[in-house]
């Protein structure tokens, strides 16, 4: 029972993590409309630029932050001149195609310029852990688990902001609706796509650093395992919902941690497909109502 | 260039037996052994990638899980020549069938998912059999993997030497390609086609969409089987790290460099791929870099590929302005 | 076949009491309507009456939310386009949904999907039943072609053509089907008047060859002088049906068209 209740809170834990990638993915689906294959990538962007922010400037974590906030935003942008704008009209596949390919580029560009090795990432909080005692259970939480939460905690609550209070925050909601009545009402929509496609690839870099930090490790091929977390988590939220999408995230480090329990750590990826799998032929929507994403459903691929 | 096109299309025939006569031949004259891998792998990739394009390209389903289905194939005939001491000649059709059924399984779900979400199960599915390879070692050998699968015999001779291994790749492609050729002339490949091009339409003329996509998506992985079996007693060795998702990406990018919808277009890819992955060897990363600004470049200048179907919605969308023109001229 | 009694004609399409809701909004409420072999019907209305979603109901697009289309007394509702088209009904669309980058010869040739058997087994070692399915496919498409007059433009990118001949191409496809009733949604919108005179004229003549047409169209014109009986939507009712003098004459259709004021007045 112990154990259960702790790789819950791992799962909780890990879900956070997941849940703040998958809110990164889910806004840029809906604001650009296409789905993207590099995000794995710009969250490896994130975890190192935090990892060169340590190097030189120290244990500082709110730099950090802001560097692989930056630096992800800057790639973001790249992306979206290079795999979207040309691409809006086009079939799907195109621009889809253009993402694996920049994928590609920025993972032999990072094994070239960082290094192809796993690189340690500095303790940056001691390693110290609580022990609750409720119930006769004895339940045990990091500090670095806490300082995980709050911060994802603290970037859903700024990002909440964004988008309901900002006026930027409800254009980018206007096009991830509607490109067309948002070009209507004078938005200017290829801007405002690549703005929200930048912020959306900032969170994944700020989820990056998390990540990074949580495993005690970045390397230039730690994107791939994490862009399908991303895919599965966003999917089971039904792509663009940015709440949903979180909770999809949440499910599936829950989920995970759960399998974990009852076999071994390498199923790990195994309950999280075949999870997202059953959830899509039981309901093709995720846990979105069917529907809000109609949009995307509907485009041809 | 239509000059070309119409020669081509009048002496088709002298084509392609000259082409026979060339492929037959060429072991005889390509004497070293490195070179005939690489001449082999062309063609694994060729019908891995050819196999791609049937879903990708003719019926324009998006999946990127092919190497699921490859591996299915290989380690179907990895297991049973090596644990069980099957017969090649029988593991192979049984692995295709068996891949198939894979495809089969898959696409039931496309009866209710469209575009995006296929895409993505299929990359679940691909992921999934990558781990059960990796993870379930009393069958699969685990991280290990499945070593000195038996070479195929043929008239009591093994064929462990690529140049002899050589017939078995062509006669695959070859056979894929005759096959596939008449499908696609026959009612069938037209609702594929219908399906790629405007499915809303498709239906309203009683083609019955979920039916033929899934057929397709059975047929396509039929061949990725066909072919991940013969691949498995080539290289001998299979794990689970052959069969990643980039390697189902790499027959995508053969895919859509050669050209989608075409049968000749992923074998040009291949060849295409292979020689410059190969070629540029010694520059490391740099070589997937190059890879990878090609991908990108070919979608900006030409989406659908060298060779790949121009008559078709996968080129971009738009029709050509000249030749609209022209049509409406001559109208008049 | 019009001049005969309407009333003596088989029923060939029912609609019995279909209901469409789209959540809150009721886009189709209670429409009955009753179409005879050999009719030239036409289904008009305003903007939004709700025409094209009642057509998409008849054509297995849309289930009804309620309510029963009848073919041959069979119910359909609920049914998939496909299976529909395979009951040998067809339609085309209303933005015309050709495969634009196919030849005008391939876009019939799917057309006669329906009426071939082709399997797999048979493509592949191109048996008897292969052979009779080409031949038949080819002949009876170019058959089609030549009788409206598409035919040198076989080879021609179905996209290329001038928009008149591409609804023409969408009607070829359709009659390839060999339907007994084919649908057309706003077959004239876009046309000049020369092209819809012709178009009129091609649609008599099909009804002549034995097709039951069902129309929706905005040019009253055309309605009026091609049909010979009428189905009126407004907001997703059905505010009459009758023979176009009657329809002509009916106050309520004037008022769903003109309004009310302009009827007091005049």
């Amino acid at each position: 029972m112990e154990y259960v209740v702790n790789q819950i809170i791992n799962g909780i834990c890990q879900g956070a993590i997941y849940a703040l990638i998958a809110i990164g993915y889910s806004i840029i689906v809906g604001v650009v409309g296409m789905v993207t294959f590099t995000y794995g990538e710009i969250v490896m962007i994130g975890a190192f630029a935090a990892y060169y922010t340590f190097q030189l400037v120290g244990t500082n974590l709110v730099l950090a932050i802001l560097a692989s906030f930056a630096a992800s935003f800057i790639v973001g942008g790249i992306v979206y001149k290079l795999c979207y704008e040309r691409f809006f009209n086009s079939p799907r596949h195109i621009s889809l195609l253009c993402t694996i390919g920049f994928s590609i580029l920025i993972k032999n560009l990072a094994q070239i310029i960082f290094g192809p090795d796993t690189k340690p990432m500095i303790n940056i909080i001691e390693n110290k852990s609580y022990t609750l005692e409720a119930f006769g259970i004895s339940i045990v939480i990091k500090q670095l688990q806490i300082m995980v939460l709050v911060l994802v905690i603290i970037s859903s609550v700024a990002l909440t902001f964004l988008f309901q209070k900002t006026k930027y925050g409800i254009a980018l909601r206007a096009v991830s609706q509607d490109k067309t009545a948002a070009y209507m009402v004078g938005i200017n929509v290829r801007r405002t796509a690549m703005v929200g496609n930048c912020i959306g690839c900032g969170f994944g870099g700020v989820a990056g650093i998390l990540l990074s930090i949580y495993y005690y490790s970045c390397s230039p091929l730690m994107g791939s395992s994490f862009s399908m977390k991303a895919f599965s988590s966003s999917v089971l939220g039904g792509l663009v919902d940015i709440r949903m999408s979180a909770l999809g995230g949440l499910c599936i480090g829950i989920i995970e941690n759960m399998g974990i329990m009852i076999s071994s750590a390498t199923f790990r990826d195994i309950f999280a497909f075949g999870f997202l799998i059953i959830v899509l032929i039981i309901k093709p929507t995720g846990f979105a109502s069917s529907g809000k994403n109609r949009r995307v459903k509907s485009e041809k691929g | 260039m239509k000059k070309v096109k119409n020669t081509i299309v009048k002496y088709k025939l002298f084509f392609i037996l000259a082409g026979l006569a060339i492929l037959l031949l060429l072991p005889l004259v390509i004497t070293k052994s490195v070179y005939m891998r690489h001449v082999c792998n062309v063609l694994i990739f060729a019908t891995l990638a050819s196999s791609l394009n049937i879903i990708n390209g003719y019926s324009g389903q998006m999946c990127l899980g092919q190497a699921g289905f490859f591996a299915v194939g290989a380690y179907t005939c990895a297991i049973l020549t090596t644990n069980y001491g099957w017969s090649f000649w029988v593991v192979w059709p049984v692995a295709g069938c068996l891949a198939a059924l894979m495809g089969y399984l898959v696409s039931l779900p496309t009866l209710r998912l469209q575009g995006i979400y296929l895409s993505f199960v299929t990359l679940g599915f691909s992921e999934i059999i990558r781990i059960i390879a990796q993870t379930w070692t009393p069958v699969t050998g685990g991280n290990m993997g499945i070593k000195g699968i038996p070479f195929p015999i043929i008239f009591g001779k093994e064929l462990f030497k690529p140049h002899d291994y050589y017939y078995i790749l062509l006669a695959t492609l070859l056979l894929f390609l005759f096959i596939t050729s008449r499908i696609l002339r026959s009612r069938i490949g037209r609702a594929w086609i219908s399906i790629r091009e405007e499915s809303n339409a498709a239906r309203s003329l009683g083609v019955e969409i979920s039916r033929y996509k899934s057929m397709n998506f059975t047929y396509g992985a039929f061949w990725a089987g066909m072919i991940g079996a013969a691949y498995a007693p080539y290289v001998n060795f299979v794990d689970s790290s052959q069969f990643s998702l980039d390697t189902g990406f790499d027959a995508l990018a053969m895919v859509v460099i050669g050209g989608q919808g075409t049968l000749i277009g992923p074998i040009i890819g291949s060849v295409v791929v292979t020689v410059l992955t190969e070629s540029l060897r010694f520059l490391q990363y740099w070589r997937f870099v190059i890879y990878a600004l090609i991908i990108i470049a070919m979608m900006w200048v030409r989406p659908q590929g060298i060779a790949g179907a121009s008559n078709s919605i996968l080129a971009g969308g738009k029709i050509r302005r000249s030749s609209r023109k022209k049509a409406i001229s001559r109208n008049r | 076949m019009m001049s005969k009694n309407r009333a003596d004609a088989p029923v060939l399409l029912e609609a019995r009491g279909v209901c469409k809701y789209f959540g809150g909004l009721k886009a189709i409420e209670n429409v009955d309507m009753t179409i005879r072999k050999g009719d030239v019907f036409g289904i008009i209305g305003p903007n939004g009456a709700g025409k094209t979603t009642f057509f998409n109901i008849c054509t297995g697009v849309f289930a009804p939310t309620k309510g029963e289309i009848l073919l041959h007394g069979e119910n359909i509702a609920g049914l998939t386009p496909e299976e529909i088209a395979r009951k040998r009904m067809a339609r085309t669309f209303q933005n015309i949904q050709l495969f634009k980058f196919m030849s005008v010869l391939e876009n019939v040739q799917i057309g006669c999907h329906i009426n071939t058997k082709t399997r797999m087994f048979d493509a592949v070692f191109q048996t008897k039943t292969y052979k009779k399915d080409e031949q038949y496919i080819a002949e009876r498409s170019m058959d089609i072609l030549q009788k409206i007059g598409l035919e040198e433009f076989a080879e021609m990118k179905a996209g290329n053509l001038p928009y008149g001949s591409q609804r023409k191409v969408e009607i070829a496809r359709a009659l390839a089907l060999d339907p007994e009733i084919l649908l057309l949604d706003e077959p004239a919108a876009g046309m000049n008047p020369n092209e819809t005179m012709e178009l009129r004229e091609f649609i008599l003549q099909l009804n002549e060859a034995g097709y039951t047409i069902v129309v929706i169209e905005h040019d009253m014109k055309f309605i009026m002088n091609s049909c010979n009986h009428i189905l009126v939507l407004n907001f997703g009712q059905k505010i009459f049906e009758g023979a176009p003098e009657q329809v002509k004459a009916n106050h309520d259709v004037q008022v769903a068209y003109f309004g009310k004021g302009i009827i007091a007045r005049g």
